[in-house]
């Protein structure tokens, strides 16, 4: 916005460094370190794991962490409120409760991702729905309606959720707690590919309403008498987070604060300008979660934690910081 | 003088109560304009209703004949800037940065920087405001006066024939009323904007307006000059207070009357 700012573009081409490098030195990383020089080579196992195994987890969790904190700024400065964000509002466990009701009645596979997918979309756009019917008011969103809605959507889903499981055998049930933690380990590109598209266009989407967006930061009131539709700009930014978010849950599960934790740290390093933000969010997002991923395939290898776990360690007390902070008067 | 802004038969309903009109209202092109009135009189309803912010409930608005219906967001804020009294206790900015933001309803979505008439209308709200220095400052940090200043200036960029305020000296002390109410008076005299402006201060509205409009429960009580309005049968009718009238003439100056 302002006419030469120097700071978000350096920062953001930072992030992008790290994103690079986090993408190059992630998949070395494991229960089995692979060096960079076998790779080159082409030695088989070291290559087999590094271009099978681990460069698309590494892809995915890429992707995923950018859909995470980039709906979560777009969840922020829409509610105005900073602990808005995909796992706090239950819009996760909207898309996990659609997720599990296909798994539970297609026999538990992964392998009908248009299915499930198409039903973690609905779940997450149900949420929403539900959230927005809940707490929005004309200026910002009360935290505390806005975390009751989010609690209160996500209890009922997890009940939901946890009845399906007691109905399904053990195998089915085993599959879909693990699914619950949150977790990234998929082999091959497949759900990369098909991760790509919504996540770009769900990203692309929020930058280009960088405008309204920033206008959203002084008032609902502000942005309209400047000319902003915001029936309009509510229904783009949902509909681009929730179909991100959807598609994510479809594959990797809830995993949550993300999009809390990212977004916040952001604002410190590159500024409020969505113009800069939402990029940041992307490349900061995915290297996040891709180095959580990392610390969980190795903190306790040979086994491997679900990511989720690890992101919601961090991201409890965070939120809880978050909370006291605000409550503070900063 | 010719109408710029008018409202035919205007009512704005909620929850079932009529909180505005129905009112008939023409703001003449180049006049100031002052919405005097008790709390809850619909003062604000009525500076939301001409902006478009609100959809009357009955009745009709109309911008140089051509009704609110057929114009979009953008259209009406090209052509009508408003300048709230609520605002966001926080709001993460620099100052430049939400003058900028006026001129939103100017940029093309496909666009991808502020072209230069952007960052020239932005300089020139700066200068007129008279806070190009604070340019680089977050707003939070500033005074109340100077936020109020910001806000006008943003409004200012949005190069709209109609500025419409909501209690623009609102906590402001006397110095920055003063320099709120000359900056006012400069863009009506020098920049020919058509101001509408709804205050509690009686005395800004009389030194100020061209007109005034008397607003109670809703309704149009009167609607004249300074001099008709500022007198103290009208004004005791209006706030259900006693007034004295302290200096005369065409734009009368009054203070409470206690009766001591």
């Amino acid at each position: 916005m302002s006419s030469s700012p120097v700071r978000p573009r350096i920062a953001l081409l930072l992030l992008f460094g790290l994103w690079l490098a986090t993408l190059i030195v992630a998949p070395l990383v494991g229960s089995q370190p692979v060096s960079l020089a076998d790779v080159a080579r082409g030695e088989p196992s070291a290559a087999s794991i590094f271009w099978q195994i681990r460069l698309p987890r590494v892809l995915l969790a890429l992707l995923g962490g950018a859909a995470l904190a980039v709906s979560g700024l777009g969840f922020q400065t829409l509610f105005r409120n900073p602990i808005a964000e995909p796992y706090t509002l239950g819009i996760s466990s909207g898309a996990a409760l659609g997720a599990v009701l296909a798994l539970r009645f297609q026999g538990g596979a992964m392998l009908g991702l248009p299915l499930v997918a198409l039903a973690s979309f609905a779940g997450a756009l149900a949420a929403v729905s539900l959230i927005v019917g809940l707490a929005l008011r004309r200026e910002g969103v009360e935290t505390s309606t806005l975390l009751l809605a989010g609690v209160a959507v996500s209890l009922s889903c997890s009940a939901i959720i946890l009845f399906l499981q007691y109905l399904a055998d053990s195998t089915q049930t085993f599959r879909m707690v693990r699914w619950m933690m949150g977790g990234l380990s998929v082999v091959g590109y497949a759900e990369v590919l098909w991760l790509l598209p919504w996540v770009l266009g769900g990203a692309a989407l929020l930058l280009a309403l960088r405008w309204e967006l920033n206008l959203l930061l002084t008032g609902e009131e502000m942005a309209a008498s400047r000319g902003v539709d915001l029936g309009r700009l509510r229904l783009k930014v949902l509909l681009a987070t929730s179909l991100m978010i959807g598609a994510l849950v479809a594959i990797a599960g809830p995993i949550g604060f993300v999009g809390l934790i990212v977004p916040h740290m952001l604002r410190r390093l590159v500024g409020h300008d969505h113009l800069f933000l939402a990029p940041a969010c992307f490349f900061a997002g995915g290297a996040f979660l891709t180095l959580c991923d990392a610390a969980a395939r190795t903190l306790m290898a040979p086994a491997e934690l679900p990511v989720g776990i690890l992101t919601a360690l961090l991201g409890g007390p965070f939120f809880l910081w978050l909370l006291v902070w605000r409550k503070s008067g900063q | 003088m010719t109408t710029l802004l008018s409202a035919r038969n205007l009512e704005w309903r909620a929850g079932g109560r009529t909180i505005l009109g129905p009112l008939n209202l023409d703001v003449l092109q180049g006049e100031c304009l002052a919405v005097v009135g008790p709390n809850g009189a619909g003062k604000t309803t009525l500076l939301r209703c001409l902006t478009g912010l609100l959809r009357p409930s009955r009745g009709e608005l109309l911008f140089a004949g051509r009704s609110f219906a057929t114009l979009s967001r953008r259209e009406l804020a090209r052509r009508i800037a408003y300048v709230p009294q609520i605002r966001p206790e926080r709001v993460p900015l620099k100052v430049e940065e939400v003058v900028m933001l006026g001129r939103y309803p100017h940029l093309s979505p496909l666009q991808i920087a502020p072209r230069s008439s952007d960052f020239a209308a932005v300089e020139e709200a700066l200068a007129v405001v008279g806070i190009a220095p604070l340019r680089a400052r977050p707003i939070d940090e500033l005074s109340g006066g100077e936020r109020q200043a910001v806000y006008i200036a943003a409004a200012l960029a949005q190069e709209s024939e109609v500025l419409v305020l909501d209690e623009p000296t609102i906590h402001l002390d006397a110095r920055h009323q003063h320099d709120l109410a000359s900056l006012l008076l400069r863009l009506k005299q020098s920049a020919e904007r058509t101001i509408v402006l709804a205050t509690h201060d009686l005395n800004l509205s009389s030194l100020l307006g061209d007109r005034l409009l008397a607003l109670a429960a809703g309704r149009a009580l009167a609607l004249g000059r300074p001099a008709e309005i500022v007198r103290s049968e009208v004004l005791e009718q209006l706030f259900q207070a006693r007034f004295e009238v302290v200096r005369g003439g065409e734009r009368p100056v009054t203070v409470l009357d206690l009766g001591a």
